[in-house]
């Protein structure tokens, strides 16, 4: 079956991972300019009583903490789930029901996020808590294989190392092979987020709420100035999120590897 | 109606929905294969526009693409453009990448002997390294079209055609007799579309992959 044939990147957001320093230190000042060009381009408007009501403060600053929280809510509830249960299918007596997983992760990927989104909406109901269920849907089997991949390409000899020198299994988990994943990890952490906050974006059509709910609102009334505000957001969000993490896995990158 | 009725009933709506979808795809990745590859023998062995050329397409990606739809809508309005248009920035750079990739990989004995034989930088690109990249280029034009095939469910929420209509149908009749089986419907379609292009691939890189490769 070509189903194990699918290539291991896929998903968007692993492909981006990796910048130098001096990329790191673009993103933020293009992100500043596009959100300055954004508020005068609003600014100079002259709204009507529809565009007002989306494009003001109180709406906007909302949105933006409604997207965020789904995102980081989601996001943390993927990672406590999705790395232990990695860690698990990777130790031995488990090891034969990872080949199963990972071929489901494959699988997976092709699944749209908006399809398991409605879905959820049809079968169990609408609303912030359901969207945060879609969500870890969307996002744990990334996650998942992730983690997989990259605590099985330790090195063996390493492992047989550490088993040598009289460390337990467990020691050699927490002292050889998480050491040495934590690119990986962090890879995982950035893989969940940026798919998280793309997800959430379509959240709104189940009545989630965040910046998707702008970009909706701007499509179905046929107003540029809503669709603008919540695009341009909801791009700048995406990468900030990726810009934030690049820094953290820039900083916390073992220093031998 | 059950599930397996509603496929008996519907099945035709579905496959010509399941074209649509596909034709978008490959049009956008047959634009997006053009342009990555393109740009790919451009840059390679140019350690600046490469990562330039990276840098950009990478951080498409990171995008949102309700986000990347809302943001073409205002230049091309709504449908088939901003789908096509939307779907060919997201699959450029796995295209481009595997491009430089394997464009890189070619052991530089093999290019020498082919300067040797007195062949042009461009001969030397379009007639020895590229043929030996192809694999290479191929799996990224393939991991594009997967990618892109998933995306593509949310070009309905622009009028964009595909099996998103049947999705988005699905959410809008919520409660109503068929609505968990339009989307459902919808998004093991995508599924299946994907795992579909994904055989063609396989099939296509046997049958253009230079026959000293295989």
């Amino acid at each position: 079956m070509t189903v194990t044939a699918v290539p291991e990147r896929t998903r968007p957001s692993e492909e981006a991972a990796g910048r130098s320093l001096a990329g790191l230190l673009v993103t933020p000042v293009f992100l500043i300019i596009v959100s300055a060009a954004l508020y005068l381009y609003v600014r100079g408007l002259d709204l009507d009583a529809i565009e007002r009501r989306s494009v003001n403060q109180t709406v906007i600053v909302d949105q933006f903490i409604r997207h965020i929280k789904l995102v980081a809510v989601s996001t943390a509830l993927v990672l406590a789930i999705a790395i232990p249960l990695g860690v698990l299918l990777t130790r031995p007596g488990l090891r034969r029901l990872s080949a199963p997983f990972l071929a489901l992760a494959n699988v997976g990927q092709a699944v749209p996020s908006i399809g398991v989104l409605v879905l959820l909406a049809v079968t169990v109901g609408i609303g912030f808590q359901k969207a945060v269920i879609a969500l870890i849907l969307v996002s744990a089997l990334p996650v998942l294989r992730n983690t997989m991949v990259g605590l099985r390409s330790v090195d063996r000899s390493l492992i047989d190392a550490g088993r040598g020198i009289g460390l337990s299994k467990t020691a050699v988990l927490f002292r050889v092979e998480l050491p040495l994943a934590v690119p990986v990890i962090l890879a995982s952490v950035r893989v969940a987020v940026i798919l998280n906050v793309g997800s959430a974006t379509l959240a709104a059509f189940t009545n989630a709420g965040g910046l998707g709910d702008l970009i909706n609102t701007g499509i179905s009334l046929n107003r540029t100035p809503i669709l603008l505000t919540g695009s341009v957001l909801t791009a700048v969000l995406a990468m900030a999120a990726d810009w934030l993490i690049g820094i953290v896995e820039y900083v916390l990158r073992p220093r031998g590897i | 109606m059950s599930f397996t009725e509603y496929l008996s009933e519907r099945w035709p709506t579905i496959v010509r929905m399941m074209a649509e979808h596909a034709e978008v795809v490959l049009i956008a990745v047959a634009i997006a294969a053009v342009a990555g590859i393109g740009l790919g023998m451009a840059v390679e062995g140019r350690p600046r526009a490469k990562g330039l050329a990276l840098g950009v397409t990478g951080t498409m990606l990171t995008v949102p693409s309700l986000a990347l739809f809302g943001l073409l809508i205002p230049l091309f309005g709504l449908g088939l453009t901003p789908t096509i248009t939307a779907l060919a920035l997201y699959a450029v750079f796995p295209i481009l990448r595997n491009t430089i990739t394997g464009l890189e990989s070619v052991p530089s004995a093999v290019e020498e002997a082919a300067r040797g034989m007195g062949m042009g930088r461009l001969s030397r690109t379009l007639r020895i390294r590229l043929p030996l990249a192809w694999p290479v280029v191929l799996t990224g034009v393939r991991v594009a079209t997967i990618m892109t095939v998933a995306i593509a469910a949310i070009a309905a929420a622009v009028a964009g055609p595909g099996l998103g209509e049947l999705i988005f149908g699905g959410l809008a009749r919520i409660g109503g007799a068929n609505a968990l089986n339009d989307t459902l419907a919808g998004t093991l379609g995508v599924a299946v579309l994907a795992l579909l292009l994904d055989v063609l691939f396989v099939v296509l890189s046997r049958l253009t992959t230079s026959r000293g490769l295989r």
